[in-house]
């Protein structure tokens, strides 16, 4: 440990580290374009100088490493004129189109312009013109003027993703980022560059010019869209007070946390998850029979499903109803599926449909595209898919969970064979073909709509909550499961007191040490 | 006492050719440094020498040879600064053109005395005569066993190549150097670390100026004390100053260091033209900050100089006559830097740039009255918070001809309104 002094308040800490992280760890926040805690420091931006006892220069802070006993000031005049110095350059500059950049409102030049500048511009000269619009990547577009040439882009793309897609070019007031041979940025991971850019100089064509930051609410939650379990910030607009399930989920943006994806996430679950959030919603509860499709109501479908569940149970015969599930149902759903189905109602036939694998990529998106694997393994199932042969004959009620089951074949062979089991419920948040053959379906919640938890491949389980609703009539599972064991009076006592929000995290845990284990 | 010493054999034809800079006894200080001496003694020797750099910033070299780590599985490089850049200097070209083994020579004991079997010859592009010469000379040094394997059969290595720079002046910068010979932008590195530790491709590396690297057979043949007495105390041997612009003799001068600016100018260069007065000198190279007529009694040693507020730089002596209107040398200077600037740091990538626009104006006759306390302001925002010296260099000079002109420059915008 090594003891030093901030702005005169004495900080220890740990040897070899830096000045900057230092006053990080001591609350102080020192202002920066180029550093980031993913890179070696570039040291070119010069916007977190410091002043140090004993040395004749302003000293950076993102690389200059503590001595014991070393003085710093991060807030001298001197400094506070440095940083006023480099942001009046950086100003002179700028095209100030603040009004037309998605940036504005969490933009680091203005903030710190709050911050240090404040001062009339007495730059008199005309602008450097440049390119407003190049496109670098599939949804990545780079306004030169707005760039304050941090590079971060350009070390990201060398250091992390080690594609080099980006580099510097030209020099001087001249100098900027482009592509080499104007090959775009493509390489699974591009998207991470509009959140590193501390600037609006690379924007994303999915937000581009679609709302403005401060009206947005930030969620945390966790990407579905493979196991790795990446960690998220959803960015929602929370919908109009008056209209539920307004909701609208504009962008998702990496939750840093080092143990899963440390600061990035895949293209794959940036623009997929709110593809998913959005497309094919199931949003209305369905009852087909005949030639009649009626809309009716959520009590009366349950009550409906659940008198076909006892007439069975009342000859004996539960064994009879079969269960298709998905991964994407988090670890307590798949509890109380367990509980309702396998130790209440004895059933045994429990397949798995869910996507198919994909390819990993090596760095974070995994083969399973699904968030939750590992947690029915946990949990006690056998993961086999549909095997519609051992299926169709046992079965008088089907229960599909997920609207994946309509891809096990592409030929489609399913449908046949689900017309000769008599009743076939589906649970799901999206629409596809199932829809039309099941009898009932009954629309879910997605994964950001609904509190819970999902075991990532490596066994880590984590939160989900129910941040940002799109549908307006839609039920979570849980909720959907525990009504349906209310209508069936199954252990009244036990599933009564499931309805709290923890409670079946809590009782799962009982059961299942191993899902304890919430960071 | 003779005061040429590097330029002593200039005049001779062919000197550039191996068979007649024996003749001259060449090669003796690799023989006797090589044969006769440990590592350790040479870089002794020239630490008691005061050698400093040439290049500008005038660091001793004896010095910079010992930060080389002795123990390392690394490599070792040696990096010769031959990219001479810096707007009025032109010593090392001269240096290299017409004695290129003295230059050979002084590299090869450099490298057995850090321990160093590779060296390069960064040299600007536009020196592509000189480049050949290089070549050359080095084929011939190869040819006689000074260079390559088990050189003078002591078992030492050294191979030797030359490469030519894109013009750049950032590339004279010594990190920005190493960038652009490992085949990148010649970008500048953030410091530490410093070249002697993690140079040229990650290994240390030693980067000296030519014209120091051909002082060091003299240090080697006549000894330290010899060396002394030729210069300051602190600062040994004669340097090459390179004296251009308004004088009745411009041209190369080799001299005790510590010269003053007074005497190179009016006794060596030939003075002014009749009917003209010294108006100012830029005593080390563009980015030094300017004297005016009446600070030229200064002696010529980096001490000196930086106590006389500028700086021995590369001795480079830009002499200026009262003809010449100081805006105009501060467009030559404004234009320069900006046009150099990498662009990699804040400060001097958009300080620069907007210097070179508010002096743009002025020269075409736009000049308001704040524009120089502006100048004044905008230089000092740059100096010191950069990431290589471009910045100082840029800011500098902007900020002494600012300051000490301020009465001329604020008259010519009188003038324009």
């Amino acid at each position: 440990m090594a003891k030093i002094f901030l702005d005169g308040k004495p900080v220890e800490v740990a040897e070899g580290t830096t000045v900057f992280k230092a006053a990080q760890q001591a609350g102080i926040a020192i202002p920066h374009f180029c550093y980031h805690p993913a890179f070696v420091p570039e040291g070119s931006c010069r916007l977190c100088l410091v002043e140090i006892e004993g040395s004749p220069k302003l000293e950076l802070s993102c690389s200059t490493v503590v001595r014991e006993g070393m003085k710093v000031s991060t807030q001298s005049p001197t400094v506070r004129e440095a940083r006023r110095g480099v942001l009046e350059f950086i100003l002179a500059e700028h095209p100030l189109d603040c009004p037309i950049c998605d940036k504005a409102g969490e933009c680091k030049l203005q903030d710190y312009y709050q911050d240090y500048g404040l001062t009339e511009s007495v730059f008199r000269e005309f602008k450097e013109k440049r390119e407003k619009k190049v496109r670098i990547g599939d949804k990545l577009i780079l306004d030169r003027e707005r760039c304050v040439l941090c590079t971060r882009c350009v070390r990201f793309l060398a250091e992390i993703t080690k594609t080099h897609e980006l580099g510097l070019f030209e020099r001087g007031i001249h100098a900027e980022i482009g592509g080499y041979e104007n090959e775009p940025v493509r390489n699974g991971y591009s998207g991470n560059l509009v959140d590193l850019c501390p600037v609006g100089a690379i924007t994303d064509t999915d937000f581009r010019f679609k709302t403005r930051p401060w009206f947005l609410t930030k969620g945390e939650s966790i990407c579905p869209l493979c196991s790795r379990g990446c960690n998220i910030y959803i960015d929602y607009h929370p919908g109009f007070p008056r209209v539920p399930g307004s909701a609208k989920v504009y962008r998702i943006r990496p939750r840093t946390n080092d143990a899963v994806n440390g600061p990035w996430i895949c293209d794959h679950g940036r623009y997929g998850f709110i593809d998913l959030q959005q497309k094919n919603r199931c949003q209305t509860l369905v009852w087909n029979k005949g030639e009649r499709t009626a809309e009716w109501s959520w009590d009366k479908v349950l009550i409906t499903i659940g008198e076909r569940v006892k007439a069975l149970r009342e000859n004996g015969k539960t064994n009879r109803i079969s269960l298709i599930l998905t991964t994407w149902l988090t670890n307590e759903e798949l509890f109380l599926i367990k509980k309702i189905f396998k130790d209440g109602l004895g059933v045994r036939n429990v397949f798995f449909a869910d996507p198919a694998p994909g390819p990993e990529d090596g760095f974070l998106l995994r083969s399973e595209r699904t968030p939750n694997r590992r947690g029915a393994r946990e949990m006690g199932f056998d993961l086999k898919a549909p095997d519609l042969n051992a299926l169709v004959p046992d079965t008088d009620i089907l229960f599909i969970f997920g609207p994946h089951f309509a891809g096990i074949s592409h030929d489609g062979a399913w449908k046949p064979a689900l017309e000769k089991i008599p009743v076939k419920i589906l649970v799901t948040s999206h629409l596809n073909e199932l829809a039309s053959t099941a009898d009932f379906v009954l629309p879910a919640a997605f994964l950001a709509e609904k509190n819970g938890t999902l075991t990532n491949a490596d066994g880590r389980v984590q939160k989900i909550a129910a941040i940002a609703r799109a549908c307006f009539d839609i039920r979570p599972e849980s909720q959907i499961l525990l009504d349906l064991a209310r209508e069936i009076r199954l252990d009244d006592s036990y599933f009564g007191a499931l309805s709290a929000p923890e409670a079946v995290h809590h009782e799962l845990v009982k059961e299942i040490p191993f899902f304890g284990a919430l960071p | 006492m003779e005061t040429k010493v590097l330029t002593k054999d200039f005049g001779l034809d062919h000197l550039y050719r191996i068979g007649v800079y024996l003749e001259q006894g060449g090669y003796r200080a690799v023989k006797k440094a090589l044969t006769e001496w440990k590592p350790e003694q040479v870089i002794d020797e020239v630490k008691k020498a005061s050698l400093r750099g040439r290049g500008g910033a005038g660091f001793p070299a004896g010095l910079k040879w010992s930060f080389v780590p002795q123990k390392t599985d690394k490599p070792k490089y040696l990096c010769v600064n031959a990219d001479e850049g810096e707007p009025g200097t032109f010593k090392d070209r001269s240096i290299m053109a017409h004695d290129p083994h003295l230059l050979i020579e002084g590299i090869i004991i450099a490298a057995y005395a850090v321990g160093i079997h590779t060296a390069y010859i960064y040299i600007r592009g536009e020196y592509e005569l000189i480049a050949r010469r290089l070549e050359g000379a080095i084929g011939e040094a190869y040819a006689k066993g000074y260079l390559g394997k088990n050189i003078l059969g002591i078992g030492f290595d050294l191979e030797l190549y030359v490469h030519r720079g894109a013009g750049a002046y950032i590339c004279g910068e010594e990190t920005g150097l190493l960038e652009s010979l490992e085949g990148k932008r010649g970008n500048p590195r953030l410091k530490p670390p410093f070249p002697a530790s993690v140079g040229l491709f990650q290994s240390p590396t030693v980067i000296n100026n030519v014209e120091t690297l051909a002082n060091v057979p003299f240090i080697i043949l006549n000894g330290a004390g010899w060396f002394l007495e030729r210069g300051s105390p602190k600062d040994g041997g004669t340097r090459i100053f390179g004296v251009s612009g308004a004088v009745n003799k411009p041209g190369i001068y080799e001299l005790p260091v510590g010269t003053s600016l007074r005497e190179i100018i009016f006794t060596h260069a030939g003075g002014l033209k009749p009917g003209r007065a010294l108006k100012a000198v830029i005593p080390g190279g563009m980015s030094c900050p300017i004297f005016k007529a009446d600070e030229v009694d200064v002696k010529m040693d980096c001490d000196c100089v930086a106590a006389a507020g500028s700086m021995l730089g590369s001795g480079a002596v830009i002499v200026i006559d009262d003809r010449t209107p100081i805006l105009d040398v501060l467009s030559k200077v404004a234009k320069f830097y900006a046009h150099e600037s990498c662009g990699q740091c804040t400060p001097c990538r958009l300080g620069t740039s907007w210097i070179h626009k508010i002096v743009k104006r002025m020269a075409a006759g736009k000049g308001r009255a704040d524009d120089v306390e502006t100048l004044v302001r905008l230089s000092t925002n740059i100096k010191g918070r950069t990431l290589c010296p471009l910045g100082d260099a840029a800011a500098l000079p902007v900020l002494a001809i600012a300051r000490k002109f301020k009465a001329e420059l604020e008259n010519t915008m009188k003038g324009n309104a």
